[in-house]
């Protein structure tokens, strides 16, 4: 409703003039000594109480007539009214309405359609209105159209919010392009969303808005939020059998603008829930919990972290899988054993990984070149060539070849020992480089590593210095297919891995032992030698948990044609991309994965980045992506008002008669209560 | 009142201070109006000769019997009947109210001393009793000017009382009267009617004549007040606050179902009621007083 002259509505003050008038005279009523009451008081109650009503309301009607008097002053209008005689220009209308996660918060998505609706509705006949459903890309489009109906059963038919990340440019650069082909010349897009600040993203390219399109910010996210969010959950991917008990930590924040200091962290392993603890939020904002858990079997084990209870129960889950396998067996096959232990060739490597049986989780084995076959390979989840390859028989070489193909894995440290032609023939179509020369640096000259992957998963959990020496090394050229890991400072690869088959296989090019380089003499060593056999044992995609709108590689399962069922979290079909061995995941939960060797379980978390509730003013996104050619757009406000003053000049005499009237009443009151009271 | 009335209008009798002269007026005013009336039953009859004493009003000598034997005889006379009268006067706080002009107690005062005057002139014999929770003044019934004057000095000298206890005196008086009399109660009669009525029953059972003078004020009979007014007991000081035009109907629905029940009671036992609005000559009183007196004696 829209006032013409709004001061008036200051008048509605004046209402409390009778109630004045009305306490005032109330507390000094005549005192009058009469010779009795009896007649007085035996006047029924009814009688009183209908006197008191009828003052009442003979009160209330005196202050409702001057309230409405200064009502009719304020010149009401209702909006309709007025909005049809403002808008009374043709529109091409372009609705863009965020569906993003953070939309699910409270009410905001039905309040999003309802704003929607309301800019339908104030469309005429003949206006022409698009609407965009868009989250990090576009959800649904309806072309634009004069049918406004139907635009308004295309809200009604917008499902809940999807689990992705806001990202406005490209719906409003889509919202763009389609009014630059509409029919009328004032463009509008009307952005519905709860303007949060990570919408943007790095946007930063500058792009603006075609001359003539305004931007109409509506923004449903307003008011205060309370949130409770886990910002980070550590937990194992891949544990070895009989360490039974691990801890998971899990970081609870609380994000709101309202602070929550109570919550409760469940942890759910299996769909059973296995713990509850309380945190305490009351002091900080955020906290760690530690959560043990217990794995007790083999497998693949679905957790999940849940928090509390707030208006956004999204992102209050946490999901990830943990994969429980049995000790990996390594088979070391030593080029150059020796009884003493400073000569021997798998000293430092045994030490590394079978140092302490009981706990270790590797089964060590060793042989020499001569013993290795084809059935022993075979009983073997990595096999490690310390300074061998060269001597093995062709025989020996096939079976090795064969072992890797099919699945097997292969560590290869070539040493002094090794015959660089001989290894090349014998192992070429598997090593991930070519031998050229052993290098025996005199007068105490050496090498550092100079350069590495830190992203690959045997070196991301290393970094730090490598200041490792080497005196010897294996000069080598990376092999068609394979990736170089390291680099010595020379420029000549260090570390190289090579897929073959179903198998993989890494080349240092140095020993592992003392003899060459002082790296068994390093804190580094014995990680670097863990992670590269538990990298080849259990090299796979898999990830303990992906992110909403990451791809899951299901190349593993999907390999020889077998035919892989994706199930959503909700039990729904989920169809592979269309390379035809990945899923690209659109629900937070469990995706089930069955290649034919029993379900696989892919856990999904929505993106943090979509729990952060911080908004950005509205007006500045407007701001930045005007274009400055565009004609300064009067706001309806301003419109309202020039069309008030039109309306209102030639008429302003009815002031002076309501005023005239008004001071009537008022003194119509005054008199009545001094005189028939 | 009509304008040709020779009664003397209560607002004028109330700046008459003598309470005397205010009776003498009333009494006069309504004898001389009463030659008009053909309700003439009051004489007074000679019965004997006595001889002269000094002192004697020269008017009652035999003039004739002088001539003839040369010596003062005074004539005596007889009161035709022996009537003996009591006036109960209700002097309680709520006699004191007034809306303007005479209070009730002035005007009750006023109506007693002429009742009294009046009564004396007949030399009836007329006794005062006043009262509001206790009897105050007990004067016996006399038929002696100096006794005229004494209850005219009682009644001079009265002030409103506080609370109204009509039942005690009547019954005192009911308890002591041991020939018939003449009962005249002056008062608003607000307390409990029933108890009122039934002791007023008793008096005339026992062969008394009763007349009630109930005297109410204008502004209590007709409950013209406008504005909203806080209302204080004049007894006992209770308040009620009203808009005084809302209730009026109610008010005067109590006071009527009031009065009705008071007349109606009193006709059916026997006992004159005259109900006397403050604001109208007092001639209603006297006339009702000589049809009770014809009727009776």
């Amino acid at each position: 409703m829209t006032f013409l002259t709004p001061l008036f509505l200051f008048g509605l003050l004046a209402a409390a003039i009778p109630i004045a008038i009305h306490l005032i005279r109330k507390e000094k009523p005549p005192k009058l000594v009469f010779s009795t009451l009896r007649f007085l008081k035996n006047t029924t109650k009814k009688l009183v109480l209908f006197q008191k009503i009828q003052q009442w309301l003979l009160l209330l009607l005196r202050a409702a007539l001057i309230a409405l008097l200064a009502f009719a002053f304020a010149r009401p209008l209702f909006d309709s009214n007025i909005a049809s005689l403002v808008d009374a220009e043709p529109e091409s209308a372009a609705i863009l309405m965020d569906v993003s996660m953070s939309m699910g918060y409270g009410d905001r998505f039905v309040r999003a359609q309802d704003a929607a609706r309301d800019v339908i509705a104030k469309l005429a006949q003949g206006d022409e209105v698009a609407i965009i459903a868009f989250d990090n890309a576009t959800v649904s489009v309806r072309e634009l159209s004069t049918d406004l109906e139907g635009a308004r059963a295309f809200i009604d038919g917008l499902s809940a919010p999807s689990f992705e990340v806001t990202r406005y440019m490209p719906a409003l650069r889509l919202a763009n392009d389609m009014l630059e082909s509409a029919r009328h010349d004032k463009k509008t897009i009307h952005l519905v969303s709860d303007y949060q600040a990570s919408g943007m993203g790095n946007d930063d390219s500058g792009w603006m808005m075609s001359p003539g399109v305004v931007l109409d910010t509506i923004d449903v996210g307003v008011g205060a939020t309370r949130n409770l969010l886990l910002t980070d959950v550590r937990s194992p991917d891949q544990l070895i059998e009989n360490r039974n008990e691990y801890e998971i930590l899990a970081r609870v924040r609380s994000t709101g603008s309202v602070h929550l200091d109570q919550a409760d962290v469940r942890l759910i392993l299996d769909g059973q829930e296995t713990l509850r603890v309380p945190v305490d939020l009351s002091e900080t904002s955020e906290a760690v919990v530690r959560l043990p858990a217990v794995f007790a079997s083999a497998g693949t084990h679905r957790g999940e972290i849940r928090v509390g209870s707030d208006d956004f129960p999204i992102d209050n889950s946490y999901f990830f899988t943990v994969d429980v396998m049995a000790k990996i067996r390594v088979l070391v096959v030593n080029g150059e054993p020796s009884t003493n232990w400073y000569e021997d060739e798998a000293h430092w490597l045994s030490l590394a990984i079978g140092g302490n049986a009981a706990e270790s989780p590797f089964v060590l084995n060793a042989a020499t070149s001569g013993e290795v076959d084809a059935t022993l390979l075979a009983q073997q989840d990595v096999v490690v060539l310390l300074n061998a390859g060269s001597d093995l028989s062709s025989t020996q070489a096939r079976a090795l070849n064969d072992y890797v193909s099919e699945g097997g894995s292969l560590l290869i440290a070539p040493g002094d020992r090794v015959n660089g032609a001989a290894f090349n023939q014998l192992l070429g179509a598997i090593s991930p480089a070519v031998l050229n020369e052993s290098i025996r640096f005199a007068n105490s000259d050496y090498l550092l590593i100079a350069d590495m992957d830190r992203r690959h998963p045997v070196l991301l959990p290393l970094g730090g210095d490598w200041g490792v020496r080497f005196e010897g090394y294996w000069s080598v050229d990376a092999a068609d297919g394979a990736d170089v890991l390291m680099q010595f400072d020379n420029g000549s690869p260090a570390f190289l891995e090579r897929h073959v088959g179903r198998g993989n296989v890494l080349l240092f090019a140095s020993s592992l032992d003392t003899e060459w380089n002082n790296l068994p003499l390093q804190g580094l060593y014995l990680p670097f030698i863990h992670e590269s056999i538990r990298y080849l044992a259990q090299a796979t995609t898999k990830e303990r948990a992906y992110r909403i709108g990451s791809l899951i590689d299901l190349s593993d399962l999907s390999r020889e044609g077998a035919s892989v069922q994706v199930t959503g979290p909700s039990g729904e079909t989920i169809a592979l991309n269309q390379s035809g061995n990945s899923v690209t995941p659109r629900q937070i939960g469990f995706l089930t994965v069955d290649g034919g060797e029993g379900p696989q379980y892919y856990a999904v978390n929505a993106n943090p980045e979509e729990s952060n509730l911080v908004k950005m003013a509205p007006s500045a996104l407007a701001d930045s992506i005007s274009n400055p050619e565009t004609q300064p757009v009067q706001s309806e406000q301003v419109r309202t008002a020039q069309l008030v003053a039109e309306l209102e000049g030639p008429q302003r005499v009815w002031w002076w008669v309501l005023l005239l009237v008004m001071l009537m009443l008022l003194a119509e009151t005054r008199i009545a209560n001094t005189t028939y009271r | 009142m009509a304008a040709n009335s020779t009664f003397i209008d209560p607002s004028i009798l109330a700046s008459l201070d003598n309470l005397e002269l205010r009776a003498r007026v009333v009494v006069e005013g309504f004898i001389s109006g009463l030659h008009k009336s053909p309700h003439r039953g009051f004489s007074v009859e000679f019965t004997d000769y006595r001889h002269y004493y000094q002192g004697d009003d020269m008017r009652h000598v035999d003039w004739k019997l002088y001539a003839r034997s040369d010596k003062f005889y005074i004539k005596q006379y007889e009161d035709e009947t022996n009537v003996r009268s009591y006036v109960l006067l209700d002097s309680s706080a709520s006699m004191a109210y007034s809306s303007g002009g005479m209070s009730k107690l002035d005007y009750g005062r006023t109506l007693a001393s002429a009742l009294a005057y009046f009564i004396t002139r007949q030399r009836d014999a007329v006794g005062l009793i006043t009262f509001d929770d206790k009897v105050n003044d007990y004067i016996p019934a006399l038929c002696r000017q100096p006794h005229l004057i004494r209850i005219l000095r009682v009644l001079a000298n009265l002030k409103a009382g506080t609370k109204t206890d009509i039942v005690k005196p009547l019954s005192d008086l009911a308890s002591n009267l041991n020939r018939k009399s003449m009962v005249i109660l002056i008062s608003d009669m607000l307390e409990d009617e029933e108890r009122i009525i039934k002791t007023l029953q008793r008096l005339r059972a026992m062969g008394n004549d009763v007349i009630v003078f109930h005297v109410l004020d204008e502004a209590e009979l007709l409950f013209n007040f406008q504005e909203a007014t806080e209302f204080v007991d004049s007894e006992n000081s209770e308040t009620f606050i009203t808009s005084p035009a809302s209730i009026r109907d109610a008010y005067l629905e109590n006071l009527n179902n009031y009065l009705s029940y008071c007349k109606k009671k009193c006709q059916s036992s026997g006992v004159d009621y005259c109900l006397l609005n403050t604001s109208q000559p007092l001639d209603t009183a006297l006339y009702s007083y000589i049809s009770r007196r014809a009727k009776s004696f």
